[in-house]
Parts: structure tokens; sequence; C-alpha cells
């Protein structure tokens, strides 16, 4: 297995000020551990104020960690040999108004020890992967902010990085500029790049990276492949069962129960535990754990045993989103 | 260093797209565009001034004689006091009726311009017997149809120059007139074109410098580059920039220069504008007017260093200028401070001469303060009190016999160096406990005292008159007594009245009016003339002999601007430059026996008529430089302003050998080591030095002493006395040479004063404080020392000994503002690289 090229143990950031209400202390990050490998695309995932930010802050060096340890390719964080090979876009980019895009670039270039002939051959094919290349000499106090983001994801790939962080990179973007910055986030993926990827957009998150982490209160809650996580909890079987209103109802249509029926005789005390029933209307709501086809046909097979009719059926699988919800909703006050 | 260069470059070109620096820029061009039009011509120094008019009283004295004067019909004096308008004739008349007469400067001035135009009142035989200088002579020999108007008029002036002796201040032979844009400025320099390029250089561009570099464009640049470490700390672009593989401190370091890169870009074209239209012009090509640039940037870097502390700090552009002019205002307010003690504390103590009697030492102050050391409390006690507010001039104190020291006050005397009015000498005798008591009344306008045998010799600016010195001290009982009844003021009324009462022998006091002007002493055709009391009168208040003191020139030799003399120790005579004119005259054996002889017999008798010129020379160079004079019992050394030093033997004034002063410093007193054949030198950056001919090679050595401020001779102990650090006096044995031909000095006694409380409050609090802050407004000094090529100069030519030395603090405010630069970056690199953001 190659070495990571993000590893971080149990690296903690404590954030203390003093103000006139006394002495403040703010931990942002509690022993978070993670490893990103070569060639993957790996999603830190957080609501507002989980750490993530501070996260990377960390691995980039503007922020000393408190505790714990990193490292960037092998190197300590915060080293200009691992920041040599990194390339990052911020979460919000400034950048000086006298500016234009390709003199941006090639400032941003000559701060990565970039030489002149690197920088204009680099620069010309950074403009036309980010779109850029017919206003690269406008200056940049008239572009939109996806023009901006775009620039900055150029010049967070101007000296070829074999690392790209990218904070929030469609923040603040209208649904075309999400499309156009997640098309250069593929195609980097697709080239190989290793890219950890800062976002709240689930959506962005799920299409793009191969592996995320899912930040809270500074602590990891979950980390793993998009589909391990998508899918955390075993699918559940949910079944409606219709009421019958009168006794003739009843009797034209057998196995509809005119009150809830007991379902630890149906499925046996210990399964019943695990069953959420409620009321729909005209029926009864069942969802049931099923782990298998085999426990679905069971649940099946007992319901048709007890003489219940079945109205609906459908097998539920958990979203990303449904995951997050269950694992952050507790530190925002959500309901899983 | 690529990134950083990047990060200074792009400094640049953030600097570039800034409205405020275009602002800046078209301002500055504005302003060289303002001044481009200037021009100078030079011409001959024609017109009279008010200030041109050096002595007041002496003119309206001479004057007033020439026009009522019989003896004067004829001659320079009367033709040309006949030209003034009936009004000042008739202002002139009363002055000599011995009316208190005020006549305004101007209007003499006016009237002799006028004078100018229409030369009817020149009769060369009147002129024959006038001093007239070198280049009157040469204007005189040129043919009348060769002769330009401007030079007609310089010949007219100098003709009054010469009718008028010892009235006028020395000015250069051209005068500078400014124009703009073609038009003269309706002011015209009296000074001419090297002292024109000294004004520009030593006070023009510095105050320039001050205002425009060191007030206006520091402060818009603190404006304009403010912002740039808010900007930086920006998340969007500190984050990235961190990010990037360099480092913290010299990120900083880089953000730094490239907001110094702001006022270097503004400076730049103010200064080379300024040295172009300086060159172009006004003819003065002085590359050292870009020093301008490094201290202008280098200033305007401390105070950024705070702006950007406060940026650091606080994230605020608005704060950081905030924080920086309160900064700014602090700096100027301890600089007033440190200004003031300089002014009212520090200088009024400095030591301005020395003398001694036996072990006593008194000191003349630049306060205008006589001192005497006692050693019983460790102080200087005041013997004549300092009056920082009146300007009192001391004439520099001499020791007369044992415990005897001569002085004198002249009140008011930086604004009357002549000393218009009456001028006491004063005794302190130990006997008196050094207390100083009035003696006898000095010629009018007395400025040095020498003595020559036994005889106490005033110098003022019309000749030397002596006294003997036992007459002097006789007379301390008489005044003495005067002053019990009267006050010090009233009492000199009450002699002058006295003066004038005893002048009971009018012909005699004729004779000597004569004597010192321009008869022979004892011209028996003199006497003849009858003239009234008040023409003795009339001489004394011109500066002419008095009762006492009595003329002892040769009728060769008359004084004219600038004059220094200095005595031969062992020997009966002196040495006087005056003008460019050098020469020994010896009194022969006239002192001795003669001491209870009439007093004004003997001197008239046996020590005026003693008088004789041995040896006459004409230096080369500009006459109208001040000269330093000392004299050995073999050699005179002669020091003139941005000329060699001259090691010329006495006997014959002939010059053995020259050399460029120690150190290529101006020469400011000099004194001869008793007969070793030594010097010491005191030069104008405060370092004294010891001087001596090796063949015809003149050494020096430079003495491990600075901020010296006097230095002297005492014969009895053979000792180098040096005062130092204000009032700190030395007294040092100098061992002449060594095979390696150098000198050994050995401290043989100390004066170390205790401290008056004001001096104390100087040391302890003002001078630490001063340190501790840095001291910006003082780099005006090191823009006038870089431009200039001078670290000192002399302010006040009128008179040598009285002038004031203006040392520039070089050194002091780069120091404390390199070291206060290297703090703030140094916490401001700190910080930046400890914090998280």
């Amino acid at each position: 297995m190659p070495s990571p090229i993000v590893d971080v143990d149990q690296l903690r950031k404590t954030y203390r000020s003093l103000s006139l209400s006394g002495r403040r202390t703010v931990e942002a990050v509690r022993g978070v551990s993670l490893q990103a490998r070569a060639g993957e695309v790996f999603g830190l995932l957080g609501p507002n104020g989980a750490g993530k930010t501070t996260l990377i802050k960390m691995l980039l060096g503007v922020v000393k960690p408190s505790g714990g340890s990193a490292s960037l390719f092998g190197q300590p964080i915060g080293s200009v040999a691992a920041r040599t090979r990194v390339g990052y876009l911020p979460e919000s980019l400034r950048v000086d108004r006298h500016h234009t895009a390709r003199s941006a670039l090639r400032y941003y270039g000559r701060m990565s020890r970039m030489n002149g002939s690197q920088i204009r051959a680099r620069s010309e094919e950074l403009l036309r992967l980010v779109g850029l290349l017919g206003r690269d000499r406008e200056s940049v106090r008239r572009f939109s902010k996806g023009m901006y983001q775009r620039l900055g994801l150029a010049q967070a790939l101007m000296h070829d990085p074999d690392l790209l962080v990218l904070d929030e990179p469609t923040d603040g973007l209208d649904p075309v500029g999400r499309n156009e910055v997640r098309k250069v986030i593929e195609q980097l993926r697709d080239a190989g790049k290793t890219i950890f990827l800062n976002s709240h957009i689930l959506q962005e998150v799920e299409m793009v990276c191969t592996r995320v982490a899912i930040l809270a209160e500074g602590q990891i809650r979950a980390i793993g492949p998009i589909g391990e996580l998508a899918h955390g909890e075993d699918p559940r079987v949910v079944v409606e069962i219709p009421i019958a209103k009168t006794v003739d109802d009843r009797d034209s249509a057998p196995g509809s129960p005119a009150s809830e029926p007991s379902w630890s005789e149906v499925f046996g005390a210990e399964k019943s535990d695990t069953i959420h029933s409620k009321r729909l209307g005209a029926a009864f709501q069942l969802t049931i754990p099923a782990a298998d086809q085999n426990e679905i046909n069971w649940i099946v097979d007992q319901l048709r045993q007890a003489n219940h009719s079945i109205s609906r059926l459908q097998v539920h699988r958990e979203t990303l989103e449904e995951t997050f919800i269950r694992l952050v909703g507790d530190s925002k006050g959500l309901v899983s | 260093m690529r990134p950083y260069l990047a990060v200074i470059a792009d400094s640049f070109h953030s600097a570039l797209a800034s409205r405020i620096l275009w602002i800046a820029f078209l301002a500055i061009w504005l302003f060289l565009a303002a001044l481009a039009p200037i021009g100078y011509h030079e011409d001959y120094t024609t017109t009279f001034r008010w200030f041109d008019l050096d002595n007041g009283t002496q003119l309206k004295a001479m004057l007033a004689r020439g026009l009522v004067d019989p003896k004067e019909a004829d001659t320079a004096l009367g033709r040309i006091a006949r030209t003034f308008p009936a009004e000042i004739k008739r202002q002139l008349r009363q002055v000599a009726e011995g009316d208190d007469v005020r006549i305004d400067k101007s209007a003499l001035a006016d009237s002799l311009n006028e004078a100018m135009d229409d030369e009817s009142w020149y009769d060369p035989d009147a002129w024959r017997s006038t001093v007239r200088l070198r280049e009157l002579r040469e204007l005189d020999e040129l043919p009348e149809d060769q002769i330009s108007t401007s030079q007609r008029r310089r010949r007219a002036r100098l003709r009054i120059e010469a009718a008028l002796p010892g009235v006028f201040a020395a000015q250069a032979a051209r005068s500078i007139t400014l124009s703009y844009a073609g038009f003269d400025f309706p002011a015209v320099f009296s000074i001419g074109k090297d002292q024109f390029v000294a004004l520009v250089n030593q006070i023009v561009v510095p105050v320039l410098m001050n205002w425009l570099l060191g007030f206006a464009l520091i402060f818009l640049g603190i404006l304009v580059t403010a912002s740039i470490v808010p900007e930086m700390l920006q998340p969007g672009s500190l984050h990235l920039l961190l990010s990037k593989p360099i480092s913290r401190t010299l990120l900083l370091l880089s953000k730094f220069l490239g907001g110094c890169a702001f006022v270097f870009l503004c400076v730049c074209q103010l200064v080379i504008g300024l040295w172009l239209i300086a060159g172009f012009r006004l003819d003065i090509w002085n590359a050292r007017i870009l020093w301008c640039i490094p201290v202008a940037v280098f200033l305007f870097a401390v105070f950024f260093s705070v702006s950007m502390f406060a940026g650091l700090r606080w994230r605020s552009a608005i704060l950081s200028i905030g924080i920086t002019c309160m900064f700014g205002a602090f700096v100027m307010v301890i600089g007033f401070i440190g200004g003031y003690f300089d002014t009212l504390v520090r200088g009024p103590d400095r030591v301005s001469q020395l003398a001694f009697s036996d072990d006593q030492v008194v000191i003349s102050t630049q306060g205008g303060g006589l001192k005497r050391y006692d050693p019983a409390t460790n102080r200087w006690r005041e013997l004549l009190e300092t009056e920082g507010h009146r300007r009192d001039l001391i004439v520099p104190p001499i020791q007369i016999a044992d415990g005897a020291i001569a002085s004198a006050r002249i009140r008011n005397g930086r604004f009357n160096l002549y000393g218009s009015g009456s001028l006491d000498l004063l005794v302190l005798d130990v006997a008196n406990d050094w207390e100083p008591k009035p003696s006898l009344r000095l010629p009018i306008g007395t400025r040095r005292l020498f003595k020559i045998d036994d005889r106490l010799v005033a110098l003022n600016n019309t000749g030397l008159m002596a006294t003997p010195i036992k007459a002097a001290r006789d007379a301390i009982d008489f005044a003495s007594d005067s002053e019990d009844s009267d006050s010090e003021d009233s009492d000199s009324e009450d002699k002058e009245s006295q003066d004038s009462d005893s002048s009971v022998d009018a012909s005699t006091d004729a004779d000597r009016a004569s004597a010192g002007e321009e008869q022979p002493a004892g011209d028996a055709a003199s006497s003849s003339i009858g003239v009234t009391a008040w023409i003795s009168d009339l001489l004394r208040m011109q500066g002419g002999p008095t009762e006492d003191f009595q003329p002892i020139l040769p009728k060769q030799v008359t004084l004219t601007e600038p004059v220094r003399v200095t005595t031969v120790p062992g020997r009966s005579s002196l040495v006087i430059y005056t003008r460019g004119r050098l020469a020994h005259i010896s009194f022969g054996q006239a002192a001795a026996g003669d001491g209870d002889l009439d007093s004004a017999t003997v001197v008239r008798s046996s020590f005026a008529d003693g008088g004789r010129v041995v040896a006459d020379v004409m230096l080369p160079g500009d006459d109208s430089r001040q000269a330093v004079l000392a004299a050995s019992d073999q050699v005179v050394l002669v020091a003139r302003e941005d000329q060699p030093v001259r090691w010329i033997e006495l006997s014959g004034l002939e010059t053995v050998a020259e050399a460029e002063p120690p150190e290529s410093q101006q020469v400011l007193s000099m004194t001869a080591l008793g007969s070793t054949g030594q010097f010491a030198m005191l030069t104008i950056d405060g370092r004294c030095h010891v001087g001596w001919c090796d063949g015809d090679t003149l050494k020096y050595q430079t003495l491990p002493w600075s901020d010296v401020a006097a230095i002297d001779f005492q014969e009895q102990t053979g000792q180098l006395v040096i005062a130092h650090h204000i009032d700190q006096v030395d007294f040092v044995t100098v061992d002449s040479g060594n095979s390696g031909g150098t000198v050994a000095t050995k401290v043989v006694r100390t004066i170390r004063p205790t401290l008056t409380s004001w001096r104390s409050v100087d040391r302890y609090l003002i001078t630490p404080l001063r340190m501790l802050t840095p001291q910006t407004g003082e780099l005006s000094d090191t823009v006038s020392a870089l431009v200039s090529g001078k670290s000192s100069f002399v302010l006040g030519q009128a008179d040598a000994d009285q002038q004031e030395v203006i040392r520039l603090k070089i050194a002091r405010p780069v120091l404390s503002c390199s070291v206060f630069l290297v703090v703030m970056l140094t916490l401001s690199c700190m910080y930046f690289s400890s914090r998280d953001f």
C-alpha cells in the first residue's frame, strides 16, 4: 500500500483569546486522524465551524497545531519542502486589483519559485484549461466571482503541484459556475492529481470525491469511501398494509386489519423491537431493517402468513445527506 | 530570492496603480515646473544695504566729524559726508553737538547709494591717503572708456568704503541676484557665489528636504502604504501567500521594502528634479544632493515600521495612520524638548574661552557668563550671571597679572557686535575674591584683550589701543565706589560724561584722534588745529582712543575686516592678520620700567612710537575669509577658511610649510604649546589636534578628546588645557615626539563639575529619552552634512571671535533611527511569524 500523501494523526488546535469577559478557549480541531493517498479526491465534509478550514490551514502551515502531528509527502506540515508540492485555492480568493489574470499567474508562479519561461508556458496551458484565455489581459477588477475562482484554480495549478487543496471551490458560484469548476476538478482527478477538497456542498462531494471524511465539532465522525458512507446503515424495507374500515371491507379485502396488529406475533418478539410502525392514512407503514434479500423475503412471508395484505413494499438505502445529517445532526440540533 | 523579488516588484506595481501616487507625481511635477524658471546672475557688489553698516555709531560719528571738522573739509571723509541730503546732514550736526540722534541705517545706506550715481565728490588727491584695497587700486587703474557701469558703481562703493574705514561689514566683491523667468528678484543677496552655494547646500536644500520630504511626502507615503499590511492580512490573500514555499519573515520584509518603493519613486523624482534645476539653472552641480533620496526613504522607513506593526496588530489602515501620526507627534515633541534643552541648558554652559591664574580657572561661556571653578563645591561659580535673554557677550578673559584676570561684558552683545555704548574693563582680582570690578573705560567696540609685557591691549574695529596694566588695576577702587552709588548702566553713563569732562586738553585729544585715524602719532601739525572738545567725543564714539587707552599701531597698519591678532609669547610683539595681510609688529623694549610714569605719556612715547612693522606679507587667496592665528616665539601658524594651514617663520613671515587642515576640517582656534614648536588646534568637528613641522612638512596628530569646546595653553605649567563636553576641563601635558614622530599626552588634572539641577534633568531624563526616541527631526542635520560635505559650519562671520559653531548631528539620528527601525521590524517579524492568521 502506497504511503499516504496527507497523513494526519491526532491533530489538535485550540484557540485561546483574552477578552473583557475573561479568557476564552475554543477547541477547533480535537484529535483528527486521516490519510489521503495518491490519486484520491479526498472530501472533507462538515457544517460551518466544524474545523475544516482550520484543519486545512494547519496542513498548509498557516496555523500551527496545538498537538498531534501531520505530514504532507512525508514532510512535516508547514515546512517549505511540503508547501512546495501543494497548490491551494483559498475559500475566497483575493487578487490585488492591479493584476490581470496573466500578471497574477506570473506573480504566483514566481512565488512558487518558477522561472520566466516556465511561467509563460504554464500560463497559456492553464488559462486555456480554466477558460480565461481570451480575458487574460483584462484587469481582475472586471472579473466575476466564477472567473476569480477559475483564476484561483489556475494559480493553484501553476507549479503543477502533486497535491491540490481546494477550500470551498464552488462557494458563491451560480450553477453554471459550479459546473465549470466541477468539470475542471474532474479533469484533474482524471489526470491523477491528489485533491483535498473541503466543501459543505454534499452533491459536489458525492460527484467528485473518492473518499470522504465527515467532520463535526472538530472531530471525525465518519471516514471512508463515498459508497460506504452513503450507505452506512443496513437497507430498510418499508411496507404499507391497508386498514379495513368496515367489516364489509375486511370481507372484500382479506388481510386488512381494522386495528394495529401485534407485530410480535407476526415477526417474533426480537424482530418486532426493530420495527418502526406508524399509521399513514388508511394504511400502517412499517419500516423494518433488512440486511439482505433473504430477510426481505422472510418479512414478506411472515406478513402473508399472518394474512396481511401488502399494498406497497419499498427497499430504502441511506443517502450521503442522510448519513451527514445523522452524523452531525446532534451537533447542529437536527433530527436524524 | 525570486519570490521575495516578486513581492517587492508587485509592491512597485501596486504603488504605480495607486491614484494617490499619480496625484503626488503631478504635485511634484508642478512644483518642479514652478521652480524651473529660477535663475541667477552674479554681478559686482555695489548697492549698500542697512545691514552692511556694521557699526552705526561709528558711522554717525565719522560722518559728523567729516561734516563739522574743518580739518576734514577736503579729505575723503569730508567729501562723502557732504553728499548726504540736507535732513541727514542736519541730524549729523546734532550728533556732532553731542545730541543723541537716531538715524535710520536704511536712510544712510540709501544716501550712500545715491552718492554712487554722481561721483562728483571724488578727488584722487583726497583718496590718496586712504587705505585702498587691491580691488580698488585695480579699478582705479582702468581707463574710463573701458570701465563698465557695474564696475564704475563698484569702484564708487569701494571709494566710499575707503573713506569710511571700519564701518562696513566685509562683503564679497560679487553678489548674487536671483531671477525668475528672466525677471530679477527685488532682493540682492550680498553674498558671493561660494557663499551662495554654501547657503543652498547647508540651508536651502535641508529645509526643502525637511518640509517636502520629511513632512509632506512622509505623510503622503503613510497615507498610501498604511493599507499594505492590512490588505495582505485579508484571508483570501494571506492564506494563499502563506501557503507558498516562502519564509514569513522575508515575506513581511519584502512587503516592507515594497512599501518603501512608493516613497522611493516620489523622492527620486523630486530630488533628481531639484538637482537638475540646481545644476542647469544655478550652476550648482552637487551630486551630494542625491543623498537626500536614501535619507528620505530611510526616514520614511522609520515611520512605516510603526505603521506596519500597527497594521499587523490591528489589521486596520485607519488605525495604522492614526498611530503613526501620534508617533510622529511624540517624536516631534521630544525633539522640541531636546532642542530647548540644547539651547537653554547645555548651550549657555558651554565653555567659550579659558583663562588661568595659578590654579584658578576662569571661563567665559556661550551664554554670556563668566565663571570661576570652585574646588570646594566642585561647581562653576558665576562671576557674571548668565543672562540668556540679553545675549550678552563676554570679551575673552585673560590673565593680566598674578592673581588678576581681565574681561568685559558687552551688553546685548549678540546684537551689538561692536559694542555701541559704554564698555568697562572688568578686573577679577584674588584680593577681591575674584569679584569682577569695573575698571577703566574700554574703547568703544572692544572685543579682544591682549597682554604685551605690562600693557593691556584692547582690540576694536578701528585698531589696537593700550594702557598700563597697573593703571587698569589702580582704577578698580574708583570704579567700585562709583558702582556702589549707582546701577551699572547709569554708572557707565556717569563715566562717559566724566570722560567728556576730562577732555580738557582739546588739542591733545585731537592729536590722539589723528594718531588713531590717519595721522602718525605725534604729528605736530595736527596739534595746531583748534578743535573743540566734542571732536574727541566723536572720535571716542567711533571707537577711537580714550584717555586711558592710546593707539599703538604704526601708521602703515590699518585694520580692515577680517581681523585677527595674536601676541607672541616671550616677545614684545604681536602678529596681525587684516584682510589678507599678515604683519609682525614689535614694540621693542618700550615696556621696561615705565610703570611709574604717567600712563598716557608712557604709551605714546615708549609703546606706540616703538611699534614697528618687523615683517609684512600679503597672503594669497580670498582675503575676505576669516583667519585663525597662533604664534610661538619662532613661528606663526595661519589657518584660513577653506585654505591650507600655513607654517610661517616669524621673523620674516616666510611660509615654510603648508598643508590641508587636520582631517580637512576648518580650524576654529589655535594655540602655541610654549616653545616646543608644536601647536594645538581646535577644529570645527570638536576635535583637538597637535601640529608640528617636520622639515617642510606640516604634520598633525589628533588627540583623543571629542566635543572639545575650547583650548588654551597655560604658560605657567606648560599644560594644554582642553575644555570639552560642555564644561569639563582637562589639563594635559604634551610630550613632544618620540622616534615615531608622534606626541604623547597625559592628563594631569581634570575638572568634572557637579551638574546643576537642569543639567541633571538633561543628562538623566532628556538625553536617555532622546536616545530611545528616533530623532527623525535631526535627520535634516544628516542631510545638511551629506549635501554640503561638512559636518559643521560657522554662523556669524562678522566677528571670528564670537562665531557660533553649528555641529551637525550626523551619527546620532542615524543611529537612533536605525536602532528603532531594527527593533520595530524585529517585533513585526516575530509577531507575524508566531501568530496564527
